[in-house]
């Protein structure tokens, strides 16, 4: 058991909502109900007038947007989705602040929403002063005539938008002494926090300290600020008192930026013996209300990673992001790298069903042995004897008694160039390590821990990996993108090594000389080269007359590099599978044609729980990285590889194309009439 | 998620709590186990400005049989079904029921009472009891006076209950020989409310023949109900595919279902055949056992 893992087992964590102070004031925001309306006026509470900020461009994908499209911290003369913040109350209790909601007065002229991301291409801009819904547009690969091959597959694939969903939503605490902003957040990254407050309160750095507190989960949602935020900011500068801001589930559900949300027109040029000639694709990014989260360079990186790890010849892919009246999209854990591996996935599956030949097969068909850069751009290391060895580990495939299993093939690509700061200090009888990126429930104190014990040789026990806080250290990044092993690894091994060198500098290194003196060391670590990586799954589920499916087996084969720690990698293979597992079977944030959330409470949003599980066997392959310590990533793998494999195996059952996540029973039940 | 502040009475007899309810009006909520009342009001959907806890009033909780009855306090947790051997071995219908009512927690709160008075359309406590002729006890003002399952829903969480009146028992006629029950709920994931249920209950004749067959519907309908056309098209014959296929199709005729997160019309039309056509073969083999 590791230290994290003790203290929020016995209750001990220290989340953002126990965080209390005296004086501390309550805030509440009012939400838009109409996915699309002039806002006519508001009476009461804090509104526009009072809070003048934009949001800002900041964490991973973050792109604030200007002129008419820019997003106000609280809405100005319109509203663009359901739950958008358009008032702030405060309250000295919780409750009482919830009381007050109702003084607030929003008086609305509805307009006609924009939900669907295609008809979203032909509707009116839903932003005036701007020429279309169109925001992001790109192209990846080289436009080709098509090929006069025998085989041509064509589909249209979707993955509905999912909802972050971490066990505890998001929040914020913020203090303000006359002169310095202090905030206390649930977060993936406080570097990302200080710079989003800054720009959107045009405070210079030194004026925002932001302090990470436990963080239950965050899957992508707690990378960047949010409107609620500057909010809170604003009224902690007002009242010269502390504000808290704690997010409802309800809140969540409408408010925070949800993944996936992505379809493809796809086609796969063939020929009959399976060797795919080319490939091109149309992308879709069903945007929301304004550009926040990673829309607008989605179709160029998704589009980059459709090729998947086969080595195809020709491949052209374009793709538009389009504004619809939803809360805006944000990353998702893979953010864009599942849907790629949907996509590429489900074509190479119905080639196979298509020419008559094991889907397995097909996938060794368009494998090759040696590293290659595919016509999109990805980076693809040696394929061909990682499939072969994924084939052998993930065992026969044909062993369930009814054939009902899926495979998967992928790269990884994780979000490692960027690079990641750390600081390692000696002092008060202990190693404290600074990392940019803290766990949001990963444990990386484990690894953290042993590679500085490791490389210092020194008892594991006296080091602790300290909380996030941007006074501590001010240069990092994140935890994001199957990033924090390989980066955050490397950087405590360098920090680690130049206190080594500070020691040598009085003679050859001992930790007794260590530990008889006083040193304080950063690093910023940006490692060059490629980290891409391959992943395999195998899935076994059944499907039952009511259209529901029972997962039984998720094997993994991950070149995982140096494996750092085995149950913890473990454990994110199977969290993560859980993960995928919910898009597929029940996870959607689905709305109607008004833009109205269908999803209303927690009840409604199709997470799974510890009696769907399946059993789960994780193998890896060892490729080492080019790191101090070898290791690369693998947080988003079971997110990418589980979610093709799971519903091609519901597919052998289903007798029909599955094109969609998730799956609904009523798509997999024959038809029956009453 | 913070209720609106409200009084908070704990009643310790069923006059006491019947006196508040009068006197509280339709601001007044009876809190049994709290399983739904609780999350209402943290969502505020229900604001009662006064709450009256009958969780405490001696003698409304248990279940045995007595007078040709099995008689179930109001206040009998899910829980205490699950954990009792009269239940198991002589109610399975009920038995079923309660194994896939919500999750082990609302389970150790929640009470039958609680549930049937919420009258969800989708709960499982309605639906399960049409199947078994049951009586609802009713205590007021006047004192107490007995109503029919049958009639007691009559709209999506409004039941005839009048607002004074307090649900303090629940009366099912004891079992009778050669009859079995089952209650099937399709549900996608531990935990959820039905997306269909159906409860049936089957009393075999001498000859091995249906004598009279009870049919409920959960989920797809403004509330649970009997299938009427699929009772009469069992009557008089020999349990048989043939004819539980056709009670499923008549039941499914009779569903109103809308469309939802749950599924499209015609996939729940569809899942009510199949539900109704599996538990009538339970309730046979109970019935033959």
């Amino acid at each position: 058991m590791t230290d994290s893992m003790e203290r929020f087992l016995t209750g001990k964590g220290a989340f953002v909502a126990d965080l209390d102070f005296p004086d501390l004031i309550h805030l509440k925001i009012v939400r838009s109900v109409y996915a699309r309306a002039i806002v006519r006026s508001v009476k009461g509470g804090i509104t526009a007038k009072d809070v003048k900020a934009y949001m800002s461009a900041v964490g991973e994908g973050g792109a604030g947007g200007t002129g008419p499209v820019a997003y106000p911290v609280l809405a100005r003369d319109r509203v663009n989705y359901v739950g958008q913040p358009v008032a702030a109350v405060t309250g000295e209790t919780a409750a009482e602040a919830e009381d007050l909601l109702d003084s607030v007065t929003v008086d609305y002229e509805p307009l006609k929403a924009v939900a669907d991301p295609e008809a979203a291409l032909r509707a009116d801009p839903i932003h005036p002063g701007t020429k279309s819904n169109v925001f992001g547009e790109g192209q990846v690969g080289r436009r080709f005539e098509d090929p006069a091959s025998p085989v041509v597959v064509e589909e249209t694939l979707r993955n509905v938008r999912v909802v972050p969903n971490p066990l505890e939503p998001r929040g914020v605490v913020v203090r303000w002494d006359g002169r310095r902003l202090t905030v206390f957040a649930s977060t993936q990254s406080v570097p990302s926090f200080q710079e989003g407050f800054c720009e959107s309160l045009k405070l210079p750095k030194r004026a925002v300290r932001v302090i990470q507190m436990d963080t239950g989960g965050a899957f992508g949602s707690k990378g960047g600020i949010y409107p609620e935020y500057i909010v809170a900011a604003h009224v902690a500068m007002q009242r010269k008192r502390p504000v808290r801001w704690i997010e409802t589930r309800q809140e969540h559900l409408q408010a925070t930026e949800q993944g996936r949300g992505a379809r493809a027109r796809m086609r796969l040029f063939a020929d009959r013996e399976g060797h795919v000639l080319g490939l091109k694709g149309d992308l879709l990014i069903d945007g929301g209300a304004y550009s926040a989260g990673m829309a607008d360079w989605s179709p160029r990186w998704i589009g980059m990673q459709t090729t998947g790890p086969y080595h195809i010849p020709k491949a052209h892919v374009t793709g538009r992001a389009v504004y619809t009246n939803k809360v805006p999209l944000g990353p998702y854990r893979g953010a864009g790298r599942p849907e790629a591996a949907f996509f590429i996935e489900r074509m190479m599956d119905f080639l196979a069903d298509e020419i008559r030949v094991d889907p397995v097969e097909v996938r060794l068909r368009n494998a090759v042995d040696a590293a290659f850069k595919s016509p999109t751009g990805l980076q693809v290391p040696p394929f061909k004897s990682f499939l072969e060895d994924a084939i052998r580990e993930t065992g026969d495939r044909n062993r369930a008694p009814s054939g009902n299993v899926g495979f998967s093939a992928f790269v990884l690509v994780p979000a490692a160039n960027s690079g990641e700061g750390a600081r390692i200090a000696w002092r008060d009888g202990r190693i404290k390590v600074w990392l940019g990126g803290k766990p949001h429930g990963q444990g990386h104190e484990v690894f953290v821990r042993r590679l500085v014990s490791e490389e210092l040789d020194v008892d594991p026990s006296l080091i602790d990996l300290e909380p996030s806080d941007t006074d501590a250290l001010a240069k990092g990044v994140g935890s994001w993108g199957s990033r924090t092993a390989i980066v955050g690894g490397g950087a405590v091994i360098e920090a680690a090594r130049k206190l080594k060198a500070r020691v040598r500098q009085k003679g050859p290194y001992a930790a007794k000389k260590l530990l008889a003196g006083k040193y304080d060391v950063k690093v910023f670590y940006k490692p060059e080269g490629n980290f891409n990586s391959l992943g395999a799954n195998l899935v076994a589920a059944d499907l039952d007359e009511f259209g529901l499916v029972r997962v039984r087996d998720v094997v993994a084969y991950y070149d995982a590099g140096e494996v750092l720690n085995r149950p913890m990698l473990e454990s994110q293979v199977a969290g993560g599978s859980a993960q995928g597992m919910g898009q597929v079977l029940s996870e959607g944030a689905w709305y109607d044609e008004e833009g109205q959330p269908l999803v209303g409470t927690i009840g409604d949003a199709g997470l799974l729980s510890a009696t769907e599980m399946p059993t789960f066997v994780v193998k890896t392959a060892k490729t080492r990285s080019n790191t101090p310590h070898g290791a690369k990533g693998v947080g988003e793998s079971p997110a990418i590889g589980v979610p093709p494999a799971l519903v091609r195996a519901v597919e052998r059952q289903a007798g029909h194309r599955l094109t969609e996540t998730p799956l609904r029973p009523e798509v997999l039940v024959a038809p029956v009439k009453a | 998620m913070h209720p609106r502040a409200f009084e908070y009475v704990r009643a310790s007899s069923v006059p006491e709590a019947v006196a508040l309810l009068a006197k509280g009006g339709e601001d007044a909520k009876i809190l049994a186990g709290g399983q739904s009342l609780i999350p209402l009001m943290k969502l505020r959907l229900a604001a009662p400005s006064l709450v009256i806890d009958i969780g405490h009033i001696p003698g409304l909780s248990g279940i045995r049989e007595e007078g040709g009855f099995l008689r179930i306090g109001a206040m009998t947790r899910h829980r205490e079904f699950e954990s009792s051997p009269l239940i198991r071995e002589r109610y399975p219908l009920l038995a079923d029921a309660v194994k896939v009512l919500g999750d082990p927690q609302v389970r150790n709160l929640g009470t039958i009472g609680g549930s049937l008075v919420h009258a969800d359309p989708a709960g499982d406590w309605g639906t399960a009891l049409l199947a078994l002729d049951t009586e609802l006890v009713a205590t007021g003002p006047a004192g107490d006076r007995s109503l029919s399952i049958d009639r007691f829903f009559e709209d999506p969480f409004t039941t005839a209950l009048s607002p004074s009146e307090l649900l303090t028992e629940i009366r099912i006629p004891k079992a009778p020989a050669r009859s079995g029950g089952a209650y099937k709920k399709l549900k996608r994931k531990t935990g959820d409310f039905a997306t269909v249920a159906v409860s049936a209950r089957l009393l075999l004749g001498p000859e091995g023949k249906i004598s009279e067959a009870r049919v409920g519907i959960g989920a797809v309908a403004p509330v649970p109900f009997r299938s009427i056309h699929a009772e009469d098209s069992l009557k008089g014959r020999s349990p048989s595919d043939a004819a539980f296929g056709e009670a499923g199709r008549l039941a499914s005729v009779d569903s109103q279902p809308g469309s939802d997160l749950h599924g499209s019309p015609d996939y729940k039309r569809a899942m009510v055949r199949v539900l109704t056509r599996r538990a009538l073969e339970t309730a046979t083999e109970r019935a033959r056992m």
